[in-house]
């Protein structure tokens, strides 16, 4: 597909013309440490020195709290009333692993019913992706297949070479999303700029510390599910849900009530975490994962199994952020290395 | 290796064969340069896992109470802060003080890991850490780097009162100086002085980024109840979906109900992965109780009873 | 525009019937029209059931699906929504989605003589199939029925009516009846439900066994039909599970890689054997 240039000084301009004409999502810092994806009204908004958000941008599509329907009774009749579909957006900025995580999540929110809460989101959403310009001690999307420069899933890809971002127009989204706003994209030859991109992709490629070898790992996790390696990390384990609510690929959530005194109320999705105890706790008191160690080996199984069996696609898109922020050092790179090794010690 | 973990691993490995301890809970090396991570050594053969660093952060004490009901002894790790949780821990009938063997930690401030890395970089082993009085030397694959301990360690540390443990059955190195800093909450004064919006407006900004993953109640020594109240369904009393009035109702509440037996061992305010300045919640009621009842820290003695969980007959006012 | 499968609708309860002090059985009608003939379920399938502003429960369809019109869910009190349910009237409205998950292998099953064993509430879900097999057009598509059921006591017996007069009246059916303690009044079978299925000693041959009932229950049923002759893959459960969504995307029924609400809660025991012991 073709390939524009965009200067940095109109970068600006396209963001304020996207907003104004389009639900526009964008990397927002609200201090030095916490940027988060928001909607924007203008590009002042947007900081686009950002490495990565901590939240990721699947909330858009599967938001922590999303009222499913509102209800409330007439004479003796109770209406169901369904929100507004959304309108038309444009997420700005979202990078290689995230843009993934939407393709590793697709099959689930489809499927034999689909959810049309993330389906009118996701049809309605236009991607535009952002290069890294750096890879994070805790990154890892390299061992996944993925890259920092790459935008596969996303309608445009851009990739900031210093003085311009490289276009790339990987979709008809894309294309006509670029043939509303011609005059911020300069036309100018795009050779050097593809040569600029790889060269930062070879770059990056080296810069990745975290290097786990996903080779025949699935193989060993379809023979592991006893072993006593699960017991010695669901001792560190504390039982919270920071990895599962910070993961661009958990869909796991619980559906909740409200209601007033007058009858009337909604049903919200919330979040809910595999990590909770009281997860798969039912009603009568039984629970098919009593013990930390039942829910660490479902986690682990799940990201690096179970969504393979299923759906035949990974289940991880090693963006790294379970590991930065895990009180107590469970790291998914180190697991993916460690079970070769534990199962070699037997 | 350096002395404290020279120490600490004989001492565990004495513990382990003699079967005093059934079990030893420590630090061990994590997955990257700057990181440890809680380890469960049970076999006298593996205690060389055991391991002392400035990095060592996490509060151990709270595997404690998943313990409770081993038949053998546990021995546990513990710096100055950890220390006073295990008092709290005793005091509030968590665990029972024959049940663990604390092994003591003079420990003089915990590294901050962004300003460490950023002058070293992750490319690298720590071979070993050495101590002088002012600093920290870390001796790596790259070199030896200094650290000034004036302004290389986490927050909390700075107003640290208790760099010894206050209970310890071994202590694994010799004592260090106790800071004799006075005025500890100023940053709390700075909070009070606020007017009540720009104080909204401050909680309201972290509050409303609250994830509701529970960290910092699970860390917390302080929150042993058996059924939590945030995980009660009917009646819930505090709604799941995460907005801001949920949240806010979440954290004040969570403060209030650790009022008073909170060790202000800052773990609630590490682990927030959205950066919640929990902290101040507890040290606000901290400082409140020693203006109004000139309680000292919880934990800091065995002794004390909670300020807001003990009656005398001499209080001024009557019970309810 | 797609339809939008979290979204319940409006039913009303037309009838209440009490089985037993704590099982309710609910007869149910879509106030729709159009959705009470979209709602066509298999036996074994399970669906939602709301009281709007108390929350959602999985209960499976008792009802077999040749009773037209109306909808039957056999509730037991456990938790915060059945106790609500528990407390409706015949008239209240609720709110209903489904039908959700697998189905028992009825077309497979043709032929075969069938043995129902059942516990407590457990004779719920196996309801649904065994009215389905004994009505009239299509008895005979089926062999011989055994249906063997045991409660606590009389007075945990569900669907007597069932047990008692219609089923042992239809062709070549024999329903086995057994509570766990001696009661005056009772002259029928006293003992657990798997030693009386050790007692009967039921042929094998040509033959599928059903079952459902509670956990400690099912691991002795299993275990007396493997010495009994019956091979893993006629053996047949229905498994429960916590099901929220119900259409596999709420993460919280997977045992391994299946998802309890989509790739069950019905599995035969080679299947069951597959899966991680994780239920």
């Amino acid at each position: 597909m073709q390939n524009k240039i965009l200067k940095k000084d109109r970068i600006a301009g396209f963001l304020d013309h996207l907003a104004a004409s389009h639900n526009l999502i964008a990397p927002v810092s609200e201090d030095k440490a916490f940027t988060v994806f928001k909607k924007v009204l203008s590009a002042a908004e947007v900081d686009l020195n950002f490495t990565n958000t901590l939240i990721p941008p699947k909330n858009y599509f599967f938001p922590a709290a999303e009222k499913l329907f509102a209800f409330s009774t007439n004479g003796g009749d109770i209406i169901i009333e369904e929100p507004q579909r959304s309108e038309v957006s444009v997420i700005f900025g979202i990078r290689p692993c995230d843009i993934k995580s939407l393709s590793l999540l697709d099959p689930v929110f489809y499927g034999a019913f689909p959810d049309t809460y993330y389906s009118s989101k996701r049809e309605n959403t236009l991607l535009i992706g952002l290069s890294c310009r750096e890879v994070l001690p805790t990154c890892f999307c390299k061992a996944f297949g993925t890259h920092p420069t790459d935008g596969v899933g996303a309608d445009l890809m851009l990739t900031d070479l210093g003085n311009y971002y490289l276009v790339e127009i990987l979709t008809a989204k894309g294309s006509s999303l670029l043939e509303r706003n011609t005059g911020f994209f300069s036309d100018e030859t795009t050779d050097s700029a593809v040569l600029e991109k790889e060269l930062l992709k070879d770059k990056l490629s080296a810069d990745f510390i975290r290097k786990p070898d996903l080779s025949g790992v699935k193989q060993i996790l379809d023979k592991v599910f006893e072993h006593p390696y699960w017991g010695e990390l669901a001792a560190k384990c504390i039982g919270c849900g920071i990895c599962t609510f910070v993961c661009p690929t958990c869909h796991c959530f619980n559906m909740i009530d409200t209601s007033r005194p007058d009858a009337s109320g909604s049903r919200y999705r919330c979040h809910d975490s595999c990590m909770f105890p009281g997860f798969t706790k039912m009603a009568g008191g039984h629970n098919p994962r009593p013990t930390k160690v039942e829910r660490v080996r479902n986690r682990f199984m799940h990201k690096l199994k179970y969504h393979l069996d299923r759906y035949n696609l990974e289940g991880c898109t090693g963006c790294g952020r379970c590991i930065a922020k895990c009180p107590v050092n469970i790291d998914i790179s180190q697991i993916i290395t460690n079970i070769r090794e534990v199962v070699k010690d037997d | 290796m350096n002395n404290i973990t020279q120490e600490l691993q004989k001492q565990a490995k004495k513990l382990l064969e003699d079967q005093v301890v059934q079990l030893v809970i420590g630090y061990g090396y994590g997955s990257d340069p700057f990181h440890v991570t809680p380890v469960f050594i049970r076999n006298p053969d593996h205690v060389e896992n055991l391991i002392w660093n400035p990095f060592c952060v996490n509060n151990l004490t709270k595997y404690l109470t998943e313990y409770k009901y081993l038949p053998g002894k546990i021995a546990v790790v513990i710096k100055g802060c950890d220390s006073r949780s295990i008092n709290r821990l005793i005091q509030d009938n968590q665990i029972e003080r024959d049940k663990i063997v604390l092994l003591g930690i003079p420990c003089s401030g915990i590294l901050e890991v962004d300003k460490i890395a950023l002058k070293t970089g992750y490319r690298l082993e720590i071979i070993e850490f050495g101590e002088q009085d002012k600093e920290y030397t870390l001796h790596t694959s790259k070199g030896s780097f200094n650290f000034n301990k004036k302004d290389s360690l986490i927050d909390k540390c700075y107003h640290c009162n208790n760099h010894n443990p206050v209970v310890f059955d071994i202590l694994l190195g010799s004592k260090v100086e106790e800071n004799s800093s006075t005025n500890k909450y100023t940053e709390i004064e700075k909070l009070e002085k606020l007017t009540v919006e720009e104080k909204s407006k401050f909680w309201d900004q972290y509050f409303s980024r609250c994830i509701r993953c529970y960290a910092c109640r699970n860390v917390c020594t302080a929150c042993t109840c058996q059924e939590c109240i945030f995980n009660v369904a009917k009646p819930s009393w505090v709604e799941r979906i995460n907005n801001l009035s949920n949240n806010t109702s979440f954290h004040l509440i969570r403060a209030f109900h650790v009022a008073g037996r909170c060790v202000d061992c800052g773990e609630c305010d590490r682990v927030c992965p959205v950066n919640i300045p929990l902290r101040h919640l507890n040290r606000k009621i901290l400082k409140d109780l020693q203006e109004l009842y000139n309680a000292p820290i919880p934990g800091a003695d065995n002794n004390t009873v909670p300020a807001l969980g003990c009656f005398v007959s001499e209080d001024p006012e009557e019970f309810m | 525009m797609t339809s939008n499968p979290l979204l319940p609708h409006i039913a009303t309860i037309k009838s209440i019937r009490q089985e037993t002090d704590d099982v309710k059985t609910f007869q149910m009608v879509f106030d729709d029209q159009a959705v009470a003939e979209n709602f066509v379920h298999k036996p074994g399938q399970v669906a939602l059931i709301s009281v709007l502003g108390e929350g959602e429960s999985t209960i499976s369809i008792t009802s077999s699906p040749t009773g037209k019109g109306f909808l039957e869910f056999s509730i037991k009190k456990v938790g915060r929504l059945t106790s609500v349910l528990h407390e409706l009237e015949a008239g209240a409205k609720v709110a209903v989605r489904g039908p959700y998950g697998n189905c028992f292998p009825y077309e497979a099953m043709k032929g075969k003589d069938l043995l129902f064993i059942g516990g407590g509430i457990g004779l719920a879900p196996l309801r649904s199939l065994i009215d389905f097999v004994l009505v009239e057009e299509n008895r005979n598509a089926y062999g011989n029925v055994e249906v063997l059921y045991g409660a606590r006591s009389r007075a945990d017996l569900c669907f007597k009516e069932d047990l008692f007069n219609k089923w042992p009246s239809c062709k070549d059916t024999k329903v086995y009846t057994t509570i766990d303690r001696e009661e005056p009044d009772w002259c029928g079978h006293v003992g657990f439900v798997p030693a009386y299925l050790e007692e009967l000693k039921p042929l094998s041959t040509n033959k599928l066994a059903v079952t459902c009932g509670p956990p400690v229950m099912i691991k002795f049923i299993l275990r007396s039909l493997q010495k009994l002759g019956f091979t893993d893959e006629r053996i047949i459960t229905t498994l429960e599970m916590k099901m929220k969504c119900c259409i596999g995307k709420c993460g919280r029924c997977n045992i391994g890689s299946k998802y309890v609400c989509l790739d069950g809660p019905v599995f035969t025991l080679k299947q069951l054997k597959e899966l991680p012991p994780e239920f």
